[in-house]
């Protein structure tokens, strides 16, 4: 039953579920708290414009769509601050822009490429040692900025003006995690797909903040949450052959519903710590 | 006994000159020029989008004057970033934070000391020591391990309070503290902060729409209508011809003082 941790190919996708599913979940807290769902989502589709630009230009695919993640988060950002228009009407129309530049840059494309598919549904098997080592790299980075800047985070997510009048430096903070949110998507990107790595964002979250009233305890729930969805998506993907990306969401979504419909008594009891 | 009269002077902790305030293109507050002395207790009154929030956020450094100038402590901050921001404590509006956010009260009240804290260092024991010497001030010690969003809404409003005094600020800002919460819970709110005001001799700055319940509280009622419309004792400016100008027909005169018409929903 276990033969398959022999093979090179699994391995790095266990490796990478691990990292995807932990980084994603530990940072989706701050991106629920701070209530970035929307931008997320289109960082996600931006992202992915840039991995197709990549390949257009034959450049290194994940460079590209950091840059083009950073941009749209931060412009989302901006928009997010002085918005002239509703948020939702704005930030929509930039990312849906981004799409069409994703599906302008294919089409530019003289041939059909497969590769590029993988980026939009996720194909964890096929993560190459390369790309591991970018993603163990990026997750690095993203986890032990988390660590730094956790309190900050945290006080930004409850109140951003509150947190700014206190002395925190409220606005760089701010654009820090719409940076972390870029870099997560795509160290994402290749395993979980953009279609579905907002999912791996949302929903460990939203799931662990219905389950505690504790900063401390959803940001444990929530990434214990992600790591064994993650796991199980690429064991039942082998096992039973399916997808691994959308195993796992699906996974992550029956244990949102699961809470939400658990009684108020059993999920957010009492905090005791 | 002798006097100093160069102590005796009220030292200015704010002092607007001329100072005008414009959100997207649109002027929040102009030409103001206000002072606050140590130790006062100011109301703030005036109609919706009147500038009474923007005010607080100029205080707070949130906002810059496009003209004029804020002097803070006597320090002329023109910088966002100014250092004396961790000495103004600041009660947000209620309704801005999310009743559900999975927080529990010591949690909340320690946040108070992050500003204070810094960038990359931890709280410890002094600044747990300090937030719970503030849940003490507000008498809610015994609820440290509680969820903030189960409790009621006058409760959050103490636990708040008490984030802002774990900065141990000397100015305390508050927006509309009242509102939202019963009619007894107002009045035991108002209680607390005027205790506060009284035991730490906190300066405080008190944004409401609900001209009784917080004149009788204050040493000194500012009324702005985008420009400083009056200022001084609350019986010199809750008067019919001043209040008249600015509510317009919105004033409602009854046995117990002014009401502004609107403002039933709000209780």
């Amino acid at each position: 039953m276990f033969e398959f941790l022999a093979y090179e190919f699994m391995q790095r996708a266990l490796i990478t579920a691990f990292l995807v599913g932990g980084v994603c979940s530990w940072l989706g807290v701050f991106v629920v708290l701070r209530g970035l769902a929307f931008i997320g989502a289109g960082t996600a589709h931006a992202a992915f414009a840039g991995v197709a630009l990549a390949y257009l230009l034959q450049l290194p695919p994940m460079l590209v769509a950091i840059a083009f993640g950073v941009l749209t988060a931060w412009a989302a950002g901006l928009l997010e601050e002085k918005g002239r228009m509703k948020l939702d009407v704005s930030i929509g129309i930039l990312f849906t822009s981004t799409m069409a530049l994703a599906i302008l840059f294919i089409g530019l494309m003289n041939a059909y490429n497969a590769e590029i598919y993988g980026y939009l549904f996720g194909s964890i098997l096929s993560v190459t040692p390369l790309e591991m080592k970018i993603i163990v790299l990026l997750s690095i980075v993203v986890m032990g900025t988390l660590l730094a800047f956790s309190k900050e985070l945290y006080f930004i997510a409850f109140d951003q003006d509150m947190a700014e009048a206190s002395g925190i430096p409220a606005r760089p903070i701010f654009f820090l995690l719409l940076t972390l949110i870029a870099v997560t998507v795509v160290l994402s990107l290749k395993a979980i797909g953009a279609v579905l790595v907002f999912a791996m964002l949302l929903i460990p979250a939203s799931t662990a903040y219905q389950l505690t009233h504790s900063l401390n305890r959803m940001t444990w729930i929530s990434i214990a949450i992600g790591i064994i969805t993650s796991l199980a998506g690429v064991l039942l993907s082998y096992w039973f052959d399916l997808p691994s990306g959308p195993t796992t969401v699906l996974l992550q979504t029956a244990l949102f519903f699961a809470a939400l419909i658990l009684p108020q008594r059993l999920t957010r009891g009492p905090a005791t710590n | 006994m002798t006097t100093h009269r160069a102590e005796d002077q009220p030292r200015h902790v704010v002092a607007f000159s001329h100072a005008t305030y414009t959100l997207s293109h649109t002027t929040a507050l102009e030409d103001i020029s206000l002072e606050i002395n140590e130790g006062e207790f100011v109301g703030v009154i005036g109609p919706n989008g009147s500038g009474k929030t923007t005010i607080l956020r100029a205080i707070l450094g949130l906002i810059l004057p496009r003209t004029g100038t804020l002097q803070i402590f006597d320090c002329a901050c023109e910088n966002l970033r100014c250092h004396h921001r961790a000495r103004i404590g600041y009660l947000p509006q209620k309704g801005k934070i999310d009743r559900n956010f999975p927080i529990t009260v010591l949690e909340t009240v320690i946040m108070g000391r992050y500003g204070v804290r810094g960038l990359f260092h931890r709280s410890g024991k002094e600044d747990m020591a300090i937030a719970l010497q503030a849940l003490e001030d507000v008498g809610m010690r015994d609820f440290q391990n509680h969820p903030f969003g189960q409790l009621s809404g006058g409760q959050q409003q103490r636990i708040l309070i008490a984030r802002a005094l774990a900065q141990q600020p000397q100015v305390l800002l508050l927006d509309e503290p009242t509102t939202g919460i019963d009619t007894t819970t107002q009045h035991t709110v108002l209680e607390l902060i005027r205790r506060l005001h009284r035991e730490l001799q906190l300066t405080i700055l008190l944004v409401t729409h609900d001209i009784n319940l917080i004149s009788p509280l204050v040493d000194r009622l500012v009324l702005l209508n985008t420009n400083l419309f009056a200022d001084g004792h609350p019986k010199d400016v809750l008067r019919y011809d001043i209040l008249s100008q600015v509510y317009g027909s919105e004033l409602i005169v009854t046995d117990n003082g002014y009401v502004i018409g609107g403002d039933s929903h709000h209780g």
